[in-house]
């Protein structure tokens, strides 16, 4: 099967993607498009360009991985991507509708609707049980607490932690505070995870498992995953690739022809 | 505000955080609970205050006027008893005139000997005074001018010796003349208007004042209608009782009560004061603990962030834990304010009474101050952007 993410046409194409909600692909929308994505940082003559006229699309249930040295502008990349900034020109598109917010407390909802996060240092609350922690994003959903603990038990029970719901995450292996973190991108339900180096804190092995996991959720439950890795090995099993390099998207490889 | 949690789960969140932190917390409260303490030790002390104040005019009423003369010579001159009863008889508004005769005279019971108040009454001040025999009985018309005297409950201790205890029938010494002890009194409340401390004194009828003490009756208390313009009359009374080398001094219960609840009411304004000034220092307290917390969880605000807390959901964050933090220093203070108004009023004597009313006012301010001074942390704590906070390892 060939899963294409990456459409050399797609700049051509730009002209015609201004109306939201229609994918180039003529089918099912993007579950992920950037169109003419443009940031830089800084003002004046010390501005600092980043990202040039990124346009990519990723179909959903995807699992593809961002790949580039450092300072290469992935980072930028997927900070524009989970919507904790915005691009100076372009737009980025979940499910064929465009995102856009004019305030912090819209790009927050938007964040806690749309995407989950996981993050290389895990970013767990140590104060917070694991599945306090996992239910985090439904607190700032205003569900109440009941709800929050049940449906924190079924994530933990479906990342194989069920016996771990009330340690703290200094009683946990690196793994298992991965996979906490994991069940709390997961727990909204969202269109999109972003995974920053998921298995940078951790062991091969334990890597490798966490990874089997993300590949396991994505094919389960259809969830879109965006993963920026340095590691060749985990950006092999992904279904396709992304290279950034110098805040331009370089050669793609098609994968499984 | 636009919070995406609903506010209880946010408190029970901030609730959560400042378990972990306790201990340092407190330290920096340090002001918060003193402020907390003041005000509720101070609120107390007032109510207590009046308390007192209310318990020295029991006896004698606030309908009352006290009339005192002092000899501006050498002397011993007193109160007209005529003239007293003329001015009394042409004032509608006086019910009834008790006068009485002071002196100091050394008394001697035994081998016992001191100097103690002598009190010349006439039977009707037992009721004005609210005296009680303990033993024997009190001074009636039959005692005209007896050689009878009543000795008050104090005194009769100071005059008793070991294995003779001052009892009814006993023979005393007062100046040159011999009593005999009818009765003892029963401990009597200090009044405001009483010129006499019954419990240290001994006392005689007043038609006997003249063996002992000078030749008029030296004070009155003068009962008044309720609907009597106390100061009014106080004056008139003043103009006709004085002569020459006599000064002559008219009290009112009223006045004295005003004059009382002035003075608290300065003591009270003056430490509510020093209680806001450390609500204030404490206030910076709290200001300074909240801003080393945000500063702490910069990534804990960040991963908040990022998962979708908006800054109203951060800032209403901090703000609680900055209002729950100074409550429960005000509370603690609240606690210790009572505690110190206990030993205040057990060091002066006072009776112990709480004021339920102060309770809520400590930790009420205590907590306003801690919305106040953690708007900043929080606000700043609310512009904490989550890449930057993310990042930070």
């Amino acid at each position: 099967m060939a899963r294409s993410n990456f459409d050399p046409s797609i700049p051509d194409l730009a002209g015609s993607l201004r109306a939201p909600g229609v994918s180039c692909f003529g089918g099912a929308p993007a579950a992920l498009a950037l169109v003419g994505v443009s940031k830089a940082y800084g003002a004046g003559p010390t501005r600092v360009p980043v990202l040039h006229d990124i346009s990519l699309s990723i179909p959903a249930g995807d699992l593809v991985a961002i790949v580039g040295p450092s300072g290469s502008g992935k980072s930028t990349l997927l900070n524009l991507i989970g919507l904790l900034d915005q691009p100076d020109s372009g737009e980025i598109r979940l499910d064929g509708q465009r995102v856009a917010f004019q305030s912090p407390a819209e790009a927050a909802r938007l964040r806690n609707r749309m995407i989950g996060f996981v993050f290389q240092s895990f970013q767990l609350l140590p104060r917070l049980t694991a599945w306090e922690n996992v239910a985090l994003p439904l607190l700032y959903r205003g569900a109440p607490r009941a709800e929050r603990r049940a449906r924190a038990l079924a994530m933990l029970e479906s990342v194989d932690l069920a016996d771990r719901v009330d340690h703290r995450p200094a009683a946990l292996s690196g793994g298992q505070c991965q996979r906490v973190a994991l069940a709390r991108a997961l727990i909204g339900e969202p269109r999109l995870i972003l995974a920053d180096e998921p298995t940078g804190s951790l062991d091969t092995a334990t890597g490798a498992t966490v990874m089997d996991l993300l590949r396991d959720l994505n094919r389960r439950l259809g969830t879109t995953i965006v993963m920026v890795t340095h590691d060749p090995d985990l950006a092999a099993r992904c279904d396709s690739l992304i290279e950034i390099r110098d805040g331009r998207i370089r050669t793609p490889r098609e994968e499984a022809t | 505000m636009t919070t995406n949690a609903a506010p209880t789960a946010l408190f029970v969140e901030a609730l959560d955080n400042l378990k972990g932190q306790g201990r340092r917390s407190l330290l920096a409260l340090l002001g918060v609970v003193i402020g907390s303490g003041a005000i509720v030790a101070l609120l107390n002390l007032g109510h207590m205050a009046q308390l007192e104040t209310l318990k020295r005019f029991r006896q004698t009423g606030v309908d009352m006027l006290q009339v005192v003369a002092q000899p501006t010579g050498a002397e011993p001159v007193g109160l007209d008893l005529g003239a007293l009863k003329a001015a009394a008889a042409s004032e509608p508004g006086v019910v009834r005139v008790t006068p009485l005769a002071t002196a100091r005279l050394p008394v001697r019971a035994g081998a016992r000997q001191l100097d103690a108040m002598v009190a010349a009454v006439p039977p009707a001040m037992a009721e004005v005074a609210g005296l009680r025999a303990a033993t024997g009985r009190l001074l009636g018309p039959i005692d005209d001018c007896g050689a009878a005297a009543l000795v008050g409950a104090r005194l009769a201790g100071d005059l008793s010796g070991p294995g003779s205890a001052l009892a009814p029938g006993a023979l005393i010494t007062v100046g040159d003349y011999g009593f005999t002890v009818v009765g003892l009194l029963r401990p009597v409340p200090m009044e405001a208007l009483s010129p006499v401390d019954y419990d240290q004194a001994v006392v005689i009828p007043l038609a006997c004042a003249r063996r002992v003490a000078g030749p008029d009756p030296t004070a009155a208390l003068i009962r008044l209608r309720l609907d009597a313009d106390p100061e009014a009359v106080g004056r008139r009374l003043t103009t006709r009782l004085s002569r020459p080398g006599l000064g002559v001094q008219v009290r009112d219960a009223r006045a004295m009560i005003r004059a009382m609840n002035a003075q608290a009411a300065v003591h009270s304004r003056l430490l509510t004061a020093i209680g806001a000034i450390s609500l204030l220092v404490g206030g910076i307290g709290v200001m300074n603990v909240m801003l080393m917390t945000v500063m702490e969880r910069r990534r804990e605000i960040g991963l908040r962030a990022a998962i979708g807390a908006t800054p109203s959901d951060i800032r209403l964050m901090f703000l609680i834990e900055g209002v729950v933090l100074s409550l429960s220093g005000g509370a603690l203070g609240a606690a210790l304010g009572v505690a110190a108004t206990a030993m205040i009023a057990k060091m002066s004597g006072w009776t112990f009474d709480l004021a339920l009313w102060v309770l809520p006012l400590g930790p009420g301010m205590a907590a306003v101050v801690g919305l106040i001074f953690s708007l900043y942390p929080a606000i700043t704590a609310s512009r904490v952007h989550p890449i930057e906070a993310l990042r930070a390892d």
